[in-house]
């Protein structure tokens, strides 16, 4: 039986597959959504707008402020107020999460608080975070910070966790008390799932800041989405969602690509791995 | 005390081990005692289960006894440290560094000076033949290497006692043979006192001046056979060896030893 020989027949051009693919979906809902609306008319302009329209109104954002601002003033607004909650979240959400893994007394203590403020979903805060902060930029990092938190104590409690203990063991044997052993052995173990905490946190965050500037705010991709449903403008609207997907898409792959720098061996780990 | 030629470096003095609640959990190790003398090389057989790494992790300070005590030079030993170095079965290699710096990790625990930590570090570089690995990460050697690398990590400190948990159980069968006749040629060079659990007898025989045999669970001791380090045929390599009627004898007698745990009920 002779084997389907493949046309491409090593590793990297099954990359190369695969991004060819992601194009060529991208591609084939484009010209749906181009049929849909200005070739066909199927859907209407007020529910969904062409491409065009989109990219026109795009173009007109950068330059006319709507809503107070450019589109590049709101897109700074959101990523500032979404930065000072990240930044926040993994300032004490990594200190915090291992220390859950590497004290148990800390943990008993703490965890039990943790747990209960944890499942309350970020929207909820939002009433809580005006009444403390009024509207400003506090306000809606503050819900960037409840929305992040919880990902990343989670799992850099895990990273610690799951070192395996005969490292731990050896690390004693050559001579490293409990402060260095965390520094030199388990934080680099774990920092592959203390990133993708990191990760988890960034894409909540954003998610829970454009909630939060659609409900107050005066600045932000989020208000300028309700500023366009205000306003009639369903183009305005679709600028907008789009520059939050291509944003979020932006941050998350700058935060993966970072890690390979960050953390070399585990590249070769993966290499090994795989090999 | 110290240094007293009589005083065994090592002593495990009635060594008991239970897992769980005494008299209620699992008895690992019923009442062993093991003295090693200053430049033995002691090797501890039975069958799977039977305790023996268990007694080493005690040895090693990694676990508390139940009963009885550990030794060290007469004096009870304390705290896992670097003067009882472990060679672990699963190499236990610090994965986000590299060789060289796995190798100097201990020396820089305890504070050795820079420059004696490159000393140190080539030397034990050039013995193990990892000098063009230095560089390298533990994932991108085979399992031999690592286990040099774990190797000279613990010898780079230059233990008092050197623990060693089947080192080679691991490895396939040619690395195996390869390290048994370096750990042979360096201990015969630097006479380290060495504490090596293996479940190959031929392993035993051949690196050990004394074998001590353990019984199944709950281990104990069963019997100890001395083969003295000097006969002719531990001065060379192990197929050699293997072919010399006192090792066949030996081999012989520690294998029924250990069939009968094995089998018994």
């Amino acid at each position: 039986m002779r084997r389907k020989q493949s046309r491409w027949p090593n590793h990297g051009s099954e990359k190369i597959q695969a991004t060819l693919y992601g194009i060529a979906s991208l591609a084939v809902l484009l010209l749906l959504w181009i049929a849909a609306t200005s070739l066909f008319g199927w859907i209407g302009a007020r529910i969904l707008p062409s491409p065009f329209a989109v990219i026109s109104r795009f173009a007109d954002l950068l330059i006319d402020p709507f809503g107070g601002s450019t589109l590049l003033g709101h897109a700074s607004g959101s990523l500032e107020r979404w930065s000072l909650g990240v930044v926040a979240a993994v300032l004490l959400g990594i200190p915090i999460g291992v220390s859950f893994a590497w004290m148990p007394w800390f943990r008993a203590v703490v965890n039990p608080v943790f747990e209960v403020l944890r499942y309350i979903p970020p929207f909820a805060w939002v009433p809580i975070a005006i009444l403390w902060f009024g509207v400003s930029t506090m306000t809606q990092a503050s819900v960037v910070f409840i929305a992040a938190f919880p990902a990343i104590v989670i799992n850099s409690q895990l990273g610690v966790q799951q070192v395996d203990r005969i490292l731990l063991n050896a690390a004693r044997v050559y001579g490293a008390g409990s402060l260095k052993t965390l520094k030199r052995v388990v934080m680099p173990v774990a920092a592959p799932s203390i990133y993708t905490g990191i990760r988890i946190a960034i894409s909540n965050g954003w998610m829970a800041l454009v909630g939060a500037e659609l409900v107050v705010g005066k600045n932000g991709l989020g208000f300028l989405i309700s500023q366009g449903q205000n306003n009639d403008s369903v183009s305005t609207i679709f600028v907008g969602i789009i520059s939050i997907g291509a944003l979020g898409i932006l941050i998350d792959t700058i935060v993966h690509r970072s890690e390979a720098i960050l953390l070399p061996w585990r590249k070769k780990l993966a290499k090994a791995e795989s090999s | 005390m110290t240094g007293d030629r009589k005083t065994p470096i090592l002593e495990l003095r009635n060594i008991t081990k239970w897992f769980g609640r005494e008299g209620d959990g699992i008895l690992a190790v019923d009442d062993c005692t093991v003295k090693v003398k200053k430049g033995e090389f002691i090797c501890v057989v039975g069958p799977s289960g039977c305790g023996k790494s268990t007694l080493l992790t005690i040895a090693a300070g990694l676990e508390k006894p139940t009963r009885g005590e550990v030794l060290v030079d007469g004096r009870p030993a304390g705290p896992p440290g670097p003067k009882r170095c472990v060679v672990f079965q699963k190499f236990a290699l610090f994965p986000s560094e590299t060789v060289a710096q796995n190798i100097k990790f201990g020396l820089q625990m305890t504070r050795v000076g820079a420059a004696e930590q490159e000393k140190r570090l080539a030397e034990q570089l050039a013995i193990m033949g990892l000098e063009q690995f230095r560089n390298a990460y533990p994932s991108e050697l085979s399992g031999g290497m690592q286990q040099r690398v774990a190797i000279a990590r613990a010898l780079v400190m230059r233990p008092e006692i050197l623990l060693m948990d089947e080192p080679f159980g691991a490895l396939d069968a040619q690395t195996r043979t390869i390290l048994q006749e370096e750990i042979q040629r360096l201990h015969k060079e630097q006479h380290y006192t060495v504490l090596f659990i293996t479940h190959s007898v031929e392993e035993a025989v051949y690196l050990g001046e004394r074998v001590i045999v353990m019984t199944r669970r709950p281990g104990r001791i069963k019997r100890e056979i001395v083969l003295p380090r000097d006969v002719a045929w531990k001065q060379g390599d192990i197929e050699a060896a293997a072919e010399h009627p006192e090792f066949i004898a030996a081999r012989r007698e520690i294998w029924a030893l250990v069939r009968e745990e094995i089998v018994a009920r």
